[in-house]
């Protein structure tokens, strides 16, 4: 080996560095021009495929969101009703946790999926702005024309500067108060229509029996965020909450920090299970089995519309409706919000402009769509013409008539901040174990105009 | 490249013509060219690339706008991003020092029975368990439902309880810390009880000899002994803290509050997961900085002392 000519090697290295540089660069002219064909040959099969019209028949395209279960199974039949109307193959994707985080990083990497099903609307604002979806009338279709399958309002939170990017597909009410009428009657304690009544209730309640009325689960810090807005419309009508969801929204206005005193009126250790430090280590679905469990040490439990499914589906397949599991109103303060209802929903998106995106938005605005999701009772829809009798329960016809009998519909408040706006529920958090709210607000302000400004 | 340790040997006459001195360079170069090349498209360039980004506003991926430093200024004016540091502090203290104490203390000990290696089995069976599942076995065992959590379980015996360990600001970090201990400590054992086993036997007897005791021994002996290996574990448990992200993720959220945020969990959580690709950036250069020190005391370390 020693005896190996020092001369000779130099020139074999270098050969070989070489020649595994070239490896990799000989193709290059030949790939290059051959880069060059795909994406015109791709037009041409899109175009060969539907030939003369826009018209799709065929083919496939791919819809992502975050449902699994039973959500999924439901969205499912949506899925194949589009299948059996178009002749296109919709996949679904789920993508459980981290949607957006995941979502925003195939934007970034080029490979997005067709269409995304998206709640929060900061992340479509973010979306929107950084070019990563395209505007409904980049597909093709007229929004205009849009405007008469929706009742008013529906469609504004899907606009991003005045331009519609993004459709509600469905949406449950969060101003549903759940409870239990058969431990509310034992007790003798009336179903509240005012807050002071709800303070009244859970004191018979407790007197009667319940140490703890009230179920809480606070871990996921967004039960508290609903708690928050439901309290602000109330007390100060759907305007001022809008306002306050909004660029110019003031959080050390003196009517945030009272909604939040105001809800620490029932949010405290007298009627919560376990305590308010109890309620920060219960996730969301062991509050509901805190009230609609078979061992419940809770009479009521609040959130949205979803609960009932839920708790029937998964928590305690024994309730029964009207029985042991109903919901009222969330509580009135005798103000401009009394009769306003908050929902929370999703919009669905456009990622790509591939052949089948349009057929699939389209018939995601039809009431096709929408029945048949209906039917699943996984679901409310926005689309006006599903009719109400398409809704398989009570609970379900019940909520759909609350949103459309509501003087106002806002949509969830925490879902419309700035992606980078400090954790609202954080804060909340730290509000209810009786942290210093003004300080918490103040900080809060300052992270949620820095959010918004930095949104552009 | 297979023949390149064969080439690179030195001549054994040790003879090295005349003339050679600059070709050789360009050879050494050469040669060292893999290397490099590796090293700068893995390593080197994405430190300089990240320092860029860090430097932008990189909205949704789009690196366009260069903001200088407001990415930092903006990151040490959010609390959470400070409270976070706090919590990686604690996790540095107690974290580091119990995984070592304990790992320590069983490998010593494990090492006098017979059944020594069925102990260090036990011990180092939570190292093959995913962090993940780790963390949510561990959520049920903190579970403020005695019918699930152990730990509440066990405080109703004695009529106690029950302690929201995960919802209680003032428990949820040493119950964090604790599972990380947990998960850990049979690493330690395995590194320190290799350790034990390289020191001469002739060194123990002879201080029996002399009539040291078994404590005497222990502190002045053993610890001595394994105190390279020791300070290498340190490292390693510093930098698993500094990136530690799973466990608060999946226990906590970084709940209840900001209370047990760490500063992997602050930058997916509010900058990355945000779109706020340059800000994100700017925590990863500052957990950079965090891991400086402590590589500048590795390498040290292994100049400055002997291997035992």
């Amino acid at each position: 080996m020693a005896k190996f000519p020092r001369l000779i090697t130099l020139p074999i290295a270098a050969a070989l560095i070489l020649s595994a540089c070239g490896g990799g660069a000989t193709p290059t002219p030949a790939g290059s021009t051959a880069a060059s064909t795909p994406p015109a040959s791709s037009e041409a099969s899109g175009g060969s495929s539907a030939p003369g019209s826009s018209a799709v028949t065929s083919g496939s395209i791919t819809v992502t969101s975050l449902w699994g279960g039973s959500e999924q199974d439901a969205f499912q039949k949506v899925l194949d009703a589009f299948k059996a109307k178009t002749g296109i193959t919709a996949t679904y994707q789920a993508q459980r946790t981290d949607y957006a985080t995941v979502l925003q990083s195939k934007i970034t990497s080029g490979s997005p999926p067709d269409v995304a099903i998206m709640p929060g609307l900061g992340f479509l604002r973010q979306f929107a702005r950084s070019g990563g979806i395209k505007k409904i009338s980049d597909l093709g279709i007229d929004p205009a024309s849009l405007d008469a399958n929706y009742p008013p309002g529906i469609l504004d939170p899907g606009k991003v500067d005045g331009e519609l990017y993004g459709l509600m597909v469905k949406f449950n009410s969060k101003s549903t108060f759940w409870y239990r009428p058969d431990k509310f009657t034992t007790a003798g304690a009336k179903v509240p229509a005012s807050w002071d009544d709800l303070k009244a209730a859970l004191d018979t309640l407790k007197s009667k029996g319940s140490a703890t009325p009230l179920g809480l689960g606070a871990k996921d810090s967004w039960t508290l965020t609903d708690w928050f807005e439901e309290v602000y419309l109330r007390q100060n009508g759907a305007d001022a909450y809008k306002t306050l969801f909004s660029p110019t929204g003031n959080w050390t206005d003196a009517t945030v920090s009272k909604a939040i005193t105001t809800m620490t009126e029932v949010i405290n250790d007298k009627y919560v299970v376990g305590g308010i430090k109890g309620a920060l280590g219960v996730a969301f679905t062991d509050g509901i089995a805190q009230a609609f469990g078979a061992t419940a040490k809770a009479d009521a439990y609040y959130e949205g519309g979803f609960v009932g499914g839920i708790a029937t589906g998964q928590v305690n397949k024994d309730l029964k409706i009207g029985t042991t599991i109903d919901w009222f109103n969330f509580p009135t303060f005798g103000g401009a919000g009394d009769t306003a209802a908050e929902i929370g929903g999703d919009e669905i998106a456009a990622l790509t402009t591939n052949p089948g995106v349009k057929e699939f938005i389209q018939f995601m605005a039809s009431a096709d769509a929408g029945t048949t999701w209906a039917k699943t009772g996984a679901i409310i829809s926005p689309v006006k013409a599903v009719d109400p009798s398409a809704y398989p329960n009570d609970l379900a016809k019940k909520e759909a008539a609350q949103v459309a009998g509501a003087s106002a519909v806002v949509y969830d408040g925490s879902d419309t901040l700035p992606a980078g706006a400090p954790d609202m529920g954080a804060m909340l958090q730290d509000a209810i174990q009786g942290k210093d709210v003004a300080g918490l607000l103040g900080t809060f302000n300052t992270g949620v105009t820095a959010a918004w400004a930095g949104e552009k | 490249m297979t023949a390149t340790p064969a080439v690179i040997d030195p001549p054994k006459t040790g003879r090295r013509p005349a003339g050679m001195e600059s070709s050789s360079w360009i050879s050494v170069l050469l040669f060292l060219l893999p290397a490099l090349l590796l090293l700068g498209i893995f390593l080197v360039y994405p430190v300089i690339s990240t320092l860029r980004m860090s430097l932008d506003r990189g909205l949704g991926g789009n690196f366009t706008r260069f903001v200088g430093l407001d990415n930092y200024i903006a990151l040490l004016n959010t609390p959470s991003f400070v409270g976070s540091i706090v919590n990686n502090v604690l996790w540095m203290i107690f974290y580091t020092s119990f995984v070592i104490l304990f790992g320590l203390l069983i490998a010593v000990v494990a090492m006098r029975v017979r059944y020594e290696s069925t102990i260090k089995a036990i011990v180092f069976l939570p190292m093959a368990i995913a962090a993940t599942a780790l963390a949510v076995i561990w959520g049920f065992v903190y579970s403020t439902d005695p019918h699930i959590g152990v730990l509440n379980a066990l405080l109703g015996v004695i009529h106690a309880g029950p302690i929201s360990w995960l919802g209680d600001a003032g428990f949820v970090n040493a119950a964090l810390i604790a599972v990380g201990i947990w998960g850990s400590t049979g690493f330690a054992t395995v590194i320190l009880s290799a350790a034990l086993k390289g020191i001469p036997t002739e060194i123990l007897e002879a201080a029996r000899t002399d009539g040291a005791n078994e404590l005497q021994i222990f502190v002045r002996i053993i610890v001595p002994m394994v105190s390279l290996p020791i300070s290498v574990l340190a490292v390693t448990l510093i930098v698993n803290v500094i990136k530690l992200f799973d466990i608060p993720y999946v226990m906590t959220q970084g709940g209840p509050g900001n209370a047990s945020r760490v500063i992997a969990f602050e930058m997916y959580k509010q900058d990355f997961s945000a779109g706020q690709f340059g800000k994100a950036a700017a925590v990863a250069v500052v957990m950079l900085l965090l891991l400086v020190p402590v590589m500048v005391f590795n390498i040290r370390r292994f100049r400055s002392s002997s291997v035992v």
